[in-house]
This record gives structure tokens, sequence and C-alpha cells, in this order.
């Protein structure tokens, strides 16, 4: 990761270095929010924040002290004992019994980020923070169950795995080499499962009698196995520790599949998990059953898996569609229950899927989808009762299938990136080379793009925007977000009155920017408005408004009561007006033939009465004897 | 028509026969003359067949009112057949008897058509000014949805 020397211009300290988070791998928020205070034998963070980068772009970096002294990975050698103990365990010890009474881990502790300020100096353990947990650990550091797990999926784990990590880091320094150097991750991973983890790292190796004692306990298959920090600070105390670990069974003859030998159960299990469908083929034909009977012995196990196997009619449709998946999860979960949730060739621990999610590319943001929607992590959960918290999994998983289910744009995969990933910046295209991580940070960076885009082929919301809103908010605008939603909504309008609840609540300076962009629809944003004489009124009301750049005052004027009641009135008298209109032209153009026989009747009457006139008249005439 | 309505029409028929033949036979000069001066309201009659007979009515009244003079001077003169002739032979009397009679026909004919041409002259006047109202209101009010 990029990083910096930095120095603090309030209080002159330049012995300090800033690292530059990748956009796509969110920092670690619980730590950054924990870690308030120092922590002695590690470089812990000092402050978190945006800047812009070398070309201007919006980037984020974490401030902690400069490293001491170089890496130890700088100058290769092998360490005695007595450094070892004296400067290496008993202070990485006493760092990681802190952070475990913090409820931290560290999940970074690897030769080149663990450095020495001078020979005789105690170690300090390097930057963890800026990245998913374990992201950046080689296989060889980290538990199997965990290096089989997509790299930004291994989770916060638990201190455990860190004694893992600093028994590996004993190892390397007591041998002065790194061990298994050559191998691939994949390899490293089943040479420690077909092994055990410290005949596979130490191999024929000589280690001090000391160190290879409290390595090898450091080193269990068992995270509940290895010894506590706080022991570890104690050599004497640790070395003393016996953990009467049964080794995983093995079988005299391995069971091969998809190109893989499994001599035991653990194998075995990292095999289905890592060939799902051949792994399945296996477990279906009878082969796995037939192996685990007669060549492992474990009777128990094979009728166990013998029962997930079998169909069942009352599968819900969406076990069914992904009924393999879960069973082939299920298998791997009983066949090794310190496995990683295993799904369709994905490995991962619950509390990973957030930074997953964020760092997946299509296949695998296809079955992680597939995690959060079949609640499998709630299953998972119930078959490894003893070792997690089942019920808050269960819940977690169910609140993740919600909040990925909700309807419209608050809802779908990027709502789960925002709420599962509390400092992943926002990954909206409108926001362009802008650093949005917080809540407060979003007006500002849409108003400076407001000043370049064009309203009338862009808008200045989207769904990673509203996902983001949705999430940050915490349920405080849930209305605003609901309206989006809604169909049939007047959507510009739900728009600012979103952007004006963020206004009032975070961000009260002036956008006159963005209250243009958003006004600039006013034809949508008065669509409930009727009369034309109103409209122009009221869109010129807005441009006064927008210039303002306040957006609460536009609400209000399109939300006027009184206003709209009347409009409505009016409408409908209006209406009523044009039907009575259109009925009279519908009966002029339709009475032509009856004005035709009206005309006629009244032609002829009036022709007999002028011949009755000429009567009369003639009548008179002669009565008066006129000639 | 029904069965009573053509009994009546056939009575009236021979009441209007009766008083034909009555006046024929007791003022034959005055029958003679009325058969001559309105023989175009018969002629009407033949070719007349609209519902009530209008053309026949303009004619004959037209006609009746160019009779007036004749029957009074025969009335005041000697009242027999030569009287009757003599008037008749008048080249006047009879045109312009035959001319009201022709005045009372165009006039049952041209007087539909002038006010057919009247009605339509103001319907349309009416639908130009009621259109014009349509307009303004959909001027005024742009969501409306009118029907024309």
């Amino acid at each position: 990761m990029p990083a910096f020397a930095v120095a603090d211009r309030q209080t002159g300290r330049s012995d300090l270095m800033a690292v530059q988070v990748d956009r796509r791998l969110a920092p670690r928020a619980w730590a950054l929010q924990a870690l308030t205070e120092p922590v002695e034998g590690i470089l812990s963070p000092l402050a978190h924040g945006q800047a812009p980068d070398q070309a201007g772009n919006g980037a984020y970096y974490i401030v902690a002290p400069a490293p001491p002294g170089p890496a130890l990975d700088a100058r290769p050698r092998t360490w005695s004992e007595s450094e070892l103990l004296d400067h290496v365990l008993r202070p990485a010890a006493r760092t990681l019994d802190r952070l475990a009474s913090l409820a931290l881990t560290h999940r970074a502790i690897r030769p080149n980020n663990v450095f020495q300020a001078a020979p005789g100096q105690p170690v300090v353990l390097g930057m963890a923070w800026a990245a998913p947990p374990a992201l950046h650990q080689p296989a060889i550091f980290e538990p199997p169950y965990v290096a089989m797990c997509l790299p930004a999926a291994r989770g916060d784990g638990s201190i455990a795995d860190d004694v893992y990590a600093l028994g590996v880091l004993l190892v390397t320094l007591a041998l002065g080499r790194s061990p298994l150097a050559g191998l691939d991750d994949e390899a490293v991973v089943r040479r420690k499962l077909d092994q055990g983890c410290f005949t596979a790292l130490v191999g024929t190796g000589r280690l001090p009698a000391v160190i290879a004692d409290i390595a090898r306990g450091m080193l269990a298959d068992d995270p509940e196995h290895r010894p506590h920090p706080a022991l570890l600070a104690e050599p004497s105390a640790a070395r003393a520790r016996r953990v009467a670990a049964r080794p995983s069974r093995r079988a005299p003859r391995p069971l091969h599949f998809a190109g893989r030998q499994a001599w035991n159960a653990r194998a075995l299990a990292h095999a289905l998990a890592s060939a799902p469908d051949a792994g399945l083929q296996a477990l279906r034909s009878g082969v796995v059953d037939d192996w685990l009977r007669r060549h492992l012995g474990d009777v128990g196990l094979a009728t166990r898996i013998d029962e997930v196997m079998r169909p069942r009619s009352g599968d819900a449709p969406q076990e069914t569609q992904f009924g393999e998946a879960f069973q082939a999860m299920t298998a791997v979960a009983l066949i090794d229950p310190l496995a990683p949730l295993c799904w369709r060739g994905l490995a991962l621990w619950p509390d990973g899927v957030g930074p997953a999610l964020a760092a997946a590319d299509v296949p695998a943001t296809e079955r992680l989808t597939e995690i959060v929607t079949t609640e499998a992590i709630g299953s998972w959960a119930s078959l490894h009762a003893d070792r997690c918290d089942a019920t808050t999994l269960r819940s977690e998983a169910r609140q993740n299938r919600a909040w990925f289910g909700l309807r419209g744009p608050a809802g779908g995969i990027e709502r789960l990136l925002y709420a599962l990933n509390p400092l992943l910046p926002c990954a909206s295209p409108l926001l362009g080379r802008s650093w949005v991580a917080r809540l407060l940070e979003l007006l500002p960076a849409l108003e400076r793009t407001a000043a370049t885009a064009d309203p009338a082929t862009t808008r200045p919301i989207d769904r990673h925007v509203i996902a983001f809103v949705a999430a940050r908010s915490e349920r405080r605008l849930d209305l605003e977000i609901a309206a989006l939603a809604r169909t049939g909504e007047n959507a510009a309008e739900a728009e600012l009155r979103l952007f004006a609840a963020l206004q009032v609540r975070l961000h009260p300076a002036p956008l006159p920017a963005l209250a243009k962009w958003l006004t600039t629809r006013s034809d949508e944003l008065l669509a409930g408005w009727h009369s034309r004489a109103r409209r122009e009124s009221a869109t010129a009301r807005l441009k006064e408004l927008a210039e303002a750049g306040q957006l609460a005052p536009i609400v209000k004027l399109l939300q006027d009561a009184a206003e709209r009641i009347a409009d409505q009135r009016e409408a409908q008298a209006a209406t009523a007006e044009l039907a009575r209109l259109d009925t009279e032209l519908a009966a002029l153009a339709n009475d032509v033939p009856e004005r035709a026989i009206l005309a006629r009747r009244w032609g002829q009457e009036l022709a007999a009465g002028i011949g009755l006139l000429g009567v009369v008249a003639a009548l008179l005439a002669a009565a008066l004897g006129l000639d | 028509m029904s069965q009573g309505v053509r009994e009546r029409e056939s009575s009236l028929i021979w009441v209007q026969g009766l008083a034909c033949g009555a006046l024929v036979a007791v003022a034959t000069p005055l029958a003679l003359m009325l058969a001559v001066l309105l023989a175009p309201t018969a002629a009407a009659a033949m070719f007349d067949r609209q519902p009530g007979q209008p053309s026949v009515r303009a004619v004959l009244l037209c006609g009746i009112s160019a009779c007036v003079h004749p029957l009074r001077r025969l009335w005041e003169g000697e009242h027999t057949i030569a009287a009757s002739l003599g008037i008749l032979g008048e080249p006047h009397v009879i045109a312009l008897a035959w001319t009201a009679a022709a005045g009372g026909w165009i006039l049952a004919e041209l007087a539909p058509l002038g006010l057919s041409l009247a009605l339509e002259a103001a319907s349309r006047a009416r639908a130009v000014r009621l259109r014009a109202r349509r307009e303004r209101l959909l001027e005024e009010w742009p969501g409306l949805k009118g029907g024309g």
C-alpha cells in the first residue's frame, strides 16, 4: 500500500507516515474507532481522513507513527533463542494481549510488517488498519482455514489467529529463512492440512527447544488450542502448557478425486470445498461414504453425511434451487468443523462478507449474493453453534438478506456494500474523483459535481448514492428514501426532499449549483400543479430559491397545501367546463340531420304563413273595395 | 296508418266530393272560375307526396289570394257562366292567379332551404365560440385532457 512521510503541523512531529487506502478495500472501521489511545508495541493509528492524492483525486489516509527501524525481512538471519523470547515473543505477546482486551485483532503479523529500531530492541508490529483484516497476509502466516478464504473475506478472526502468525514469525526467524518457500498458496494450505501446521512449517528444520515447544502450541490447528497472548508473555508458562490435541486420523489409502488426494478428513473437506462439482459427484456416488467407512473408519461421520445427501421432500423452493450448494457446504462443515463457510468454490468467514463484496469480481459477487439471499451464513452458524455466536450470525444473515431484498434503489448489492463496510467510499460515478465515505461529505461533493454536470442528461442521484445514504443515515431518512422507491412518485421531488433533509441535518451551507441541478426539471417538479399561471409563478420562484442554495424552502414551496388545494379545486372546475364544452361541440356536430328537418318544417310553415297573409290581404282589399 | 285514420280520411274525401258537387250544382259559374284559377293547385296536389302536402298548401293559399278579386267581380256582376268565362277570358286574371300559385310553390321550396342555411350558419358561429373558449381553457390548464 502506498505510504508517505508526513508531519504534524500543530505539534511539529515529523516521525509519522500516512498510508493511502485502496478505494475498493475499506479500512477497518471498528479498529480505528477502538484505538483511541496508542498501544505500545504497535503502529497505532493517530488520525484518519481524506485528502487529495498527488493527482488531485480524493483519497483516504491513515496516519500512524513511522516504523522505528527496518522490517525484520530487511536483513534475513537466524535469530537466537534469547532474542526471539526477549525481543519478539514477549513484546509482541504483550501488544496482542492489549489488543485482545480491546476486542481487536492485528491480522498483519509477517516479517515485512514487524519492525525493530535497532538490534536488542523490542519489535514493533506494523500498520494493520488500512485494509480488510489479513488481506495482505501470505498463506504461510495464516492458519489454513483462513488462507483458503478470499483475501478480503478472512474476517477479523480472533486473537488466536494473531498468535498463529506470531508463531510462524518465530519459526521464520529461528530458521533464518521463510518456510515453505516456493510453494503457492494452495500448496501451502494442502501441506498444512495434510501434515499439520507445525510439521509442515518446520519440516526437518532445527529449532531451539524452547521455541519449538512454544511454536508447537501457537501453531495448533484448532484456534482454541493455541495459548493466549497473556500466557505467551511468560514463555516458561507457555512452554509448560500442554494441550491434548488429537491429531487428524490418517487413512491407510487416500481418496482420489478431481486430481487431488485426501489422506484425512481435513484434506477431504478442503478438496470438497475447492472442487465443489467433483466433490458433490463423489458425495452422491457414495465414494466419499465408502472411504469414510472403510478407510478412515469414521462410521458416525459417514452416517451424518449420508443424511445430508439424502433428498428431502419438504425442501423449500429456494433451498432446492441452491440445494446442491447447501449440501456441499453442510458436508464440508460436518467433515471439518474448523473449516470456514465454503460455498460453490468460495471460502469465507462470516464477518468477511462485506469486504469481500467490495473487492469481489463479478463471479464472486454472484456467489456472495447467493450466500446472502439464502442466509447460508445462518445455516453454517447452526452447524458451528459451539464455535460461534450462532444467534447473532443468524440475525445478521437475516438482516443482510432484508437489506439485499429491499425494493427499489435503497436495496440490492449496493445497500449491502455500504451497510457492511462503514468506511467504504461511495462508488457513484456522479462523485467523480471525490472520496465520500461519510454522509456529511456527500453534499459538498455533489455541489462540486453540479458545477460541471449537464443537468439535461444526468441526475444528481443514482443507485449508489441512494444506497449510500440509506446505509449511512441509519433509518433517519427512511421516509425520504422510501419515496424514491415508490413507483408513480414524483421522482424529482423525492430527490429534492432527500437532499433537503440531508442539507438541514448535515450541511446547512448554501448549495446553489446542486439546487439548480435539482430544479432543472421544474416541469417534473411542478407536475402536480395544474394551472399554467401558477406553474409559471412557481417556476420563477424556484429559480430564485435555487440561486439562494437552500433546498428546504424549495420543498416548502412545492408542498404549499393551500395553493395546492386551490389549484386542485380550480382544476376540477375547469375539467367540468371542458366536459360541457366538448358535449356541446359534439351535439353541434351530430345535430345536422335534425337541423335540416327543422329547417324544412319551419320553411314549409313559413311558406304557408306567407300564403295566408296574401289571402288576408286580398280579402281586406276586397272588403275595403280596393281594386 | 291505422284503420281508424284511413276511415276518417276516406270520409273527409267523401265530404269534400259532396261539397264540390254541391258547389258545381248550386254555383256553376263560381265553380268554373275556381276550377280554372286553382288548376295549379290540383297539379301541385298530384306531385306533392310529402306528408301534409306543404307545397299544395302554399300554392293553394297563394292561388286563393289571387282569386279573391275575380270572384268579387263575378259576385257583383251577372252570376252566369258567360260572365265567368268573360272574366276568365281576360289574360291577366289567369296569369295573375297562376303566377301567384307558382310563387307559392317557389316559396314552399325555397323557405326550407333558406332556413337551413341560416341555422347552419348560426351553429357554426356557436361552434367557433365554443372552440375558442376550449382553447383558452386548455392553455390555462395544460394538464386537462379534452375529448375534442
